[in-house]
Formats: structure tokens, C-alpha cells, sequence
């Protein structure tokens, strides 16, 4: 065995994050580690990392009982991690950032530049990534930084790599690429350890899985061994009965209609139009323009052609605060960054759009009201809290994205743009919020909804609109295939990994 | 619990230890006045402080500020106008150069870091220029009240003072101002997605902070019966100081005007029990410099252990 870990814990103050963390991989191993959020995967990881340390258990690495009191020693023995955020510095080049820590020295410390560059690009070459040496870091897409994190890792001669949710930041073209590199690692006899959200993509890559619950390994064997169902009855320890499908109701009015918005180079007479009661699903790759649609009907990049009707009347919204105005509302894919103040209470951010609502003579709160109201809410959508004064960061994601989504109910919001809703949620947590979507869409919303993962639109959207390259390149019903969407996403092009970086 | 208690624990720990040390001197009332008449520029334009940094914001250029705020209001005096009149412009002139502060910040997205210490520059040199480096001499006796007097048995300026952290208590807890504030300070871009007109809160955020040191910089200049251009040199630090002695965040969000006021006093008190115990006033600048550190680790580690 390449590591082997047994009875390993971990506290946090008075809160467990891991009672009892099994797991074992071998060289040439693909290992999968699955849980909900909070079962305490990345805890695990970050112990394996020496990023923390446990309170208890053993951890061997290739026969012999380790322990790393920093992450050096863990990368001192050949174990790396490649971030859901990236840690690279991104004003450097790619080169520097592979070496970065490990520069290639001449006499009196001077740094070896042309031989890191050398040594970069040989080392891209032999696996074929999309990438340049001398590309600075910033300037990547999130795969693109990615791949320069997992360089790094083979750079240093690692024998294990981490990947904590690769792909939660990727579109599916650019999923592919970090598999076929999995793959090859796999065959250079390297353990990789996979933490996932996506249950879809398991297939694919894994050879192991282990099951983490509430800071329990309580399963783990061949992949080829277990169905998904069991999978997700291992990890959220209950039956999850038939997978979500929600059923279509009867569109009222029009309450969106964009017309020819334009915005180059990343929008092209982009028009549609979603009613009263409507879901409706845009797919396409990254960089395909989702994003950018969803942010110019929002205010926050300004169109350069194009009409934008609310329930009939056109408006011109050159700022979120006058989307809010016209009742259009987004819950933008970077839940933490955009949309939440964590550090303050859920009742504060709950009231933040329309604090007129909690106010009396227009600028004096009232907190009694304020309370109330946060309360009905958080029922209202089952947001888990202890209070409304909890801090808003404390919360899981599916209740935060609760939270985010309150906020705009406080607001009486009519047009709902969801920027990849249910980006690193949990399983169960999905579920919960496709139901507030649908009972928006039930309660006469008009709801556009972006999402990169395709079983997702199958199940929730109505109809289906595609992008690729800033243009909508066709509509399907919301009963297609993810073929059908994936043709329409793609057409030609295969390889747009690095779409983004091209000049 | 006891961290965040921590700055009032201090302060009564130091209040107690210096009425044993000193029992007679440091309980007199001359000499508890006279440190209620020391902190209270302070004070006042650390609640301002306490309102730009929860804002996210800084401002380096109070102390220049006050100078300026001291300076019109006494040149007005000493040319006839009304002591009122000369108050008033006072805090008119610290209200503008906060509204400045705020429009450049918000106008030209430059961090308030650089803007304020711009406007320090231009504020300070633009007092010595009007000044021609000179202080104002002529102003009436009876200004003095504002500084030296006192209102049912305690100094004027300490109930100045209490209204003034009322009147801030009340914006920062009970208001849209003040709820906004900490929404922009936590969290600037979710602020803006939320449509909150964040321009102009910061920009109104900064006046604030203006107008209490053009208040702080009127009470200054009673003090010491002149209106000194360089008045107010450093005070920007202890502003900054009493903030984040009180649990104020520099990465916004955070603080409180209890928390300022007792971290204000803190500071005072240091400065008042080292005169009495005869420590040199060169230690109690180390003193004072060890106790913000010190203040604000606490806190980092009580913040640390919520977080996991």
C-alpha cells in the first residue's frame, strides 16, 4: 500500500470533524472519496497533506508510520494537492510557478531561468497539456491552473496527488482533459486520491471508492463492485427514493424577454424569452457566454446592443441596483464571493436588498421586524439554522445558497437569474434546492437557470437553451439527451480547455 | 466569551491597579478630568474611525483634518465671527475633506489606503499655506468653554462626547447608514450584487468620519486656545489604535463604539497612569505600541477558533 490510514481523528474546538477516517491506496490506484459536504473528506485530505494534524489514528505512507507536523513534509515525501481553489501565484509565469519553492539554483543563489523554462516545457510536452511555460498564471482558466498545479506535482516527483473536486470549476470538454491526465497517471503507477461531488463522472476515472459520513468511513470496495444508488445511500445514510423530476406546469406571461444583446467578443445577438412559471435551462462549455448573459441582464457589464422587456416593458438596466429595481434578481455562481456576507447574520443578509421592508421613516431598522420576518423566511424555505443571528458562513452550502435565494424573496424579485445553483452542494442538499426553485417558478417567477451539469438541466428545466462562443446555437425540450446538448455546446470543437487564454 | 470581554476587563484591571498605585492622585477628580479632556479628541474622531473601518475603509488623514477644521474655525473667530459660527465651520470644513476622501476613494476605485494619505498631504500643506505656518491667537475668552469647561460637574466635553457615541451607536446598529456599512465591509461585491448604492454610503461614511474630527479639531483648538496648522500630528494612529484595540476589523465588518470608546480609554489611561507612576514618556509609547499588538492577537485567536 502507497498510504494507509486507520482510526484517524480530528477536532476543531468542540466540534468533531472526524470520528473514525479510514482509507487505503495502492500505487496505480485511482481512489475515490466520497461524502457530503462536512463528512469531513477534506479535513482527511488536509491531514494527509500536513495541513492539519490528527488527534488520534495512525497514518502509514509506503509501510512506514509518518506523521507531517506542515505541509513541507508531506510534499517532502511525495504527496501533493491539487486545490479547489488554486494556490499559485498568479503574476508569475508557468514555468516559475512549477518550481516555485524549488527553483533551479546557479552559484550565489542566483535563479536558473532558462533551465526551468526548459525543464517546464519538456515536462508539458511529454503530457501534452495545453499549456505555454512562459504563460503567466492569471491569465488561465480555472483548468489551466489546474494542470499547472498537477505539474508541479509530477515536477516535484510526487507519488500521490490529491484532487479535491477537479472538476467543479470545469465544463464538461475541459472534465474530459483532467481524466485523460488521470489516466496517464494512473499508468506511471501514481496513487490519486478524487474527491467528487459528481457522481456521473465516477465511472470514468475511478478504480476504489471509500464513503466518508459524518466523519466515518463506513464504506469502501471496487468501484465495479457498487451501483450508484448504493453510493448515494452510503453517503447520505437513507434512502434518496427515485431521482429528482420536476414536473413542468403551465407558463403564465412573458416576464423576460432579451432581444439581439450583444456584448463583443463574448455575446452575440443573444435573444430568448422565459415566462411566469417557466425554468428554463441554459447550457454550454466555459467561456460560452452563460455567465456573461446572466451578468449584462444584471447590470454589472454593460451591453452594446440589444432590449431588455420586464413583464412587457423594456427597461435599461446599467446597474445591479436598477436590476433590483426592476425585480430581476441573480444568485451568482460564486455564492461566497458575490453573494453573501459571511461574517454577518443570515437575518442580515436576508434583509440587505430591502431593508425599506424592515425600516420605519425609511432609515431606522427595526430589528423586532427584522427578526420576524428572517425567521418566516428561513422556515419558508427550511434554511437549517440555530437562529437568525447565526453568521451566515457557518452554514452548509445548500443553506447558504437558501440564504442567498431568501434575500431576493424579501425583495419580491420576479425574474430569478441562477448562476450555477448548485455548485458545490451536496447531494441531498440539491434536491432541497431545486424544490425552492420550483415552488419560485409555481409561485409565478421566471427563471433562468445556468448549470454546467447536464442531469441536472434534464431534471429541472423546462426547456433547454444552448450556448457556445456567445451565440445560442439552439433550443431543445426538457426532455432531451445530454447528446443532443452536448452536440449543440460543442458542434466542432473539442479541445477548448483553454479558450479563455487565447490572444 | 472572556476575549471579546477582554478590552473592558482591561481597562478595568488598569482603572482598579491605578487607584492602588496612586490612590490619591489618580482618583482626583482634576486628574480624571484632565484624562476625560486628553482622550476625548481622540474619541471623537475614533467613532468616526470605527465607522470607516467597519466600511472596510481607512482614513490616514484625520489628524491633517483636525489641523484644518481647528484652523477655519478659529480664523473665523479671531476675524469676528460668532464662537457658534466658528464651531460650526469647524465641523463644516472636517465634513468637506471627508466628503472628499469618500469621492475620491469611491470615484476613482483607489484603495483609501493611498487616497487618505494623498488628501494627508494636500489637506496638511493646504492648512500651512492658508496658516502661512502661523497659529490663530485671536480668538474670545469664552471659547475655552468647549475644551476646559465644565456642565453639571464633569467636563463639557465629556458629554460632547456622549452624545456624539450615541449618535453613532444609534447610526451604526439602528440604520440603513450603518447596516449598509457593515454589508460593504464584509463583503463589498455582495454588497453591490444586492444593489445597495454602495458609492455613496462609503462617500457618507467618510463625511461622518470628517465631521467629527472637524469637531475633535474645534475641542483641540479651545484646549489649547490657538488654532495650530500642525495640530494633530500622529493623532490618525491612536484613532486607528482605539478602533482595533476595541475589536474593530481592518478588513471591515467589525468593530463597535463601545469597543473604540473602551480602547480609546485604554490608550488614556496607559498614557495618564506611566505620568503618574513617573514612567518616561519614551517607555509609554513602547507601552502603548505592545498593547495594540497584543489586543489585536487576542482577538485573531478568539476569531480563529470560531471560524473551525
Amino acid at each position: 500500500m502507497l498510504l494507509q490510514l486507520t482510526a484517524i481523528q480530528k477536532r476543531f474546538g468542540g466540534v468533531v470533524a472526524l470520528k473514525n477516517g479510514n482509507l487505503a491506496v495502492a500505487p496505480g490506484e485511482v481512489h475515490l472519496l466520497l461524502g457530503e459536504n462536512g463528512a469531513g473528506k477534506s479535513t482527511l485530505m488536509k491531514i494527509v497533506a500536513g495541513m492539519h494534524q490528527p488527534d488520534g489514528g495512525e497514518m502509514l505512507w509506503k509501510g512506514q508510520k509518518v506523521s507531517f507536523s506542515k505541509p513541507a513534509d508531506a510534499s517532502a515525501v511525495g504527496i501533493a494537492m491539487v486545490h479547489q481553489e488554486s494556490l499559485l501565484a498568479p503574476h508569475l509565469s508557468v514555468a516559475e510557478n512549477i518550481f516555485l519553492g524549488r527553483e533551479e539554483r546557479r552559484a550565489f543563489g542566483w535563479v536558473n531561468r532558462p533551465r526551468m523554462l526548459d525543464q517546464a516545457r519538456r515536462l508539458i510536452e511529454e503530457h501534452r497539456f495545453p499549456l505555454h511555460a512562459d504563460w503567466r498564471v492569471e491569465k488561465l482558466s480555472p483548468a489551466g491552473k489546474q494542470l499547472v498545479e498537477i505539474c508541479r506535482a509530477i515536477a516535484h516527483g510526487s507519488s500521490l496527488l490529491i484532487f479535491d473536486e477537479p472538476t467543479s470549476s470545469l465544463s464538461e470538454s475541459e472534465t474530459q482533459e483532467v481524466f485523460r491526465i488521470v489516466k496517464t497517471l494512473r499508468e506511471r503507477k501514481m496513487g490519486v486520491i478524487y474527491i467528487t461531488h459528481r457522481l456521473e463522472e465516477l465511472r470514468t476515472v475511478g478504480d476504489r471508492v471509500t464513503i466518508l459520513r459524518d466523519g466515518e468511513t463506513v464504506h469502501s470496495c471496487g468501484l465495479n463492485e457498487i451501483t450508484n444508488e448504493r453510493i448515494i445511500q452510503h453517503m447520505v445514510g437513507r434512502e434518496l427514493g427515485s431521482m429528482y423530476q420536476r414536473s413542468a406546469l403551465a407558463p403564465g406571461e412573458e416576464l423576460l424577454r432579451v432581444e439581439g444583446l450583444t456584448r463583443k467578443p463574448l455575446l452575440h445577438n443573444v435573444s430568448f424569452q422565459v415566462r411566469a412559471g417557466e425554468i428554463v435551462g441554459m447550457a454550454g462549455l466555459v467561456g460560452a457566454g452563460r455567465t456573461e448573459t446572466c451578468r449584462a441582464l444584471f447590470g454589472l457589464d454593460q451591453a452594446e446592443a440589444g432590449t431588455v422587456h420586464i413583464a412587457g416593458q423594456a427597461v435599461t438596466v446599467r446597474s445591479p441596483r436598477e436590476a433590483v429595481e426592476q425585480g430581476i434578481a441573480l444568485i451568482p455562481e460564486d455564492r461566497q464571493r458575490t453573494g453573501l456576507a459571511t461574517a454577518l447574520p443570515i437575518g442580515h443578509n436576508l434583509t440587505i436588498a430591502d431593508i425599506g421592508k424592515v425600516s420605519r421613516m425609511g432609515f431606522l431598522l427595526d430589528h423586532a421586524r427584522e427578526r420576524g420576518l428572517a425567521g418566516e423566511y428561513a422556515r419558508k424555505l427550511r434554511i437549517k439554522c440555530e437562529s437568525p443571528r447565526q453568521l451566515a458562513g457557518r452554514l452548509s452550502g445548500g443553506n447558504q445558497q437558501k440564504v442567498v435565494i431568501a434575500k431576493w424573496l424579501v425583495r419580491g424579485a420576479r425574474v430569478f437569474l441562477f448562476d450555477e445553483p448548485t455548485r458545490g452542494i451536496d447531494v441531498g442538499a440539491k434536491v432541497e434546492v431545486y424544490e425552492v426553485m420550483d415552488e419560485l417558478a409555481r409561485s409565478g417567477a421566471a427563471i433562468l437557470m445556468v448549470s454546467s451539469e447536464l442531469p441536472e438541466l434534464l431534471q429541472v428545466a423546462d426547456r433547454i437553451l444552448v450556448m457556445r462562443q456567445g451565440r445560442i446555437t439552439g433550443e431543445l425540450p426538457g426532455r432531451t439527451t445530454q447528446e443532443e446538448i452536448m452536440k449543440l455546446a460543442t458542434l466542432h470543437d473539442g479541445g477548448a480547455l483553454l479558450e479563455e487564454t487565447a490572444e | 466569551m472572556i476575549q471579546r470581554l477582554l478590552p473592558f476587563l482591561t481597562l478595568i484591571a488598569l482603572f482598579v491597579g491605578l487607584s492602588i498605585a496612586s490612590p490619591d492622585h489618580f482618583l482626583s477628580k482634576t486628574n480624571l478630568s484632565s484624562v476625560v479632556r486628553q482622550t476625548a479628541v481622540i474619541n471623537l474622531m475614533a467613532l468616526g474611525m470605527t465607522l470607516v473601518i467597519i466600511s472596510g475603509g481607512i482614513d490616514l488623514s484625520v489628524g491633517a483634518i483636525l489641523a484644518m477644521g481647528g484652523l477655519m474655525g478659529t480664523m473665523a473667530m479671531a476675524k469676528g465671527q460668532p464662537i457658534l459660527v466658528g464651531v460650526f465651520l469647524g465641523v463644516l470644513t472636517g465634513c468637506l475633506c471627508g466628503f472628499l476622501n469618500g469621492f475620491l476613494t469611491t470615484r476613482l476605485k483607489i484603495n483609501p489606503f493611498i487616497v487618505t494619505l494623498g488628501t494627508l498631504g494636500i489637506l496638511r500643506g493646504t492648512t500651512l499655506i492658508i496658516s502661512n505656518g502661523l497659529p490663530v491667537h485671536e480668538i474670545p475668552a469664552a471659547f475655552s468653554y468647549l475644551g476646559e469647561g465644565n456642565l453639571v460637574g464633569v467636563p463639557f466635553v465629556l458629554w460632547v462626547l456622549v452624545i456624539c457615541a450615541v449618535v453613532v451607536h444609534v447610526i451604526l446598529e439602528h440604520t440603513r447608514l450603518g447596516r449598509y456599512a457593515f454589508s460593504i465591509g464584509s463583503n463589498p461585491d455582495a454588497a453591490y450584487y444586492a444593489g445597495i448604492p454602495v458609492a455613496f454610503h462609503t462617500t457618507a461614511v467618510y463625511a461622518i468620519c470628517g465631521m467629527l474630527t472637524g469637531l475633535g479639531g474645534m475641542i483641540e483648538a479651545s484646549r489649547l486656545m490657538t488654532g495650530q496648522p500642525t495640530a494633530g500630528q500622529g493623532y490618525e494612529l491612536q484613532a486607528i489604535a482605539a478602533v482595533v484595540i476595541g475589536g474593530g476589523s481592518l478588513r471591515g465588518g467589525e468593530g463597535s463604539v463601545i469597543g473604540t470608546l473602551v480602547g480609546a480609554f485604554i490608550m488614556g489611561l496607559l498614557a495618564n497612569g506611566s505620568d503618574l507612576l513617573g514612567i518616561s514618556p519614551y517607555l509609554q509609547q513602547a507601552i502603548i505600541g505592545a498593547t495594540i499588538i497584543l489586543a489585536v492577537s487576542f482577538d485573531e485567536l478568539r476569531k480563529r477558533k470560531m471560524v473551525h
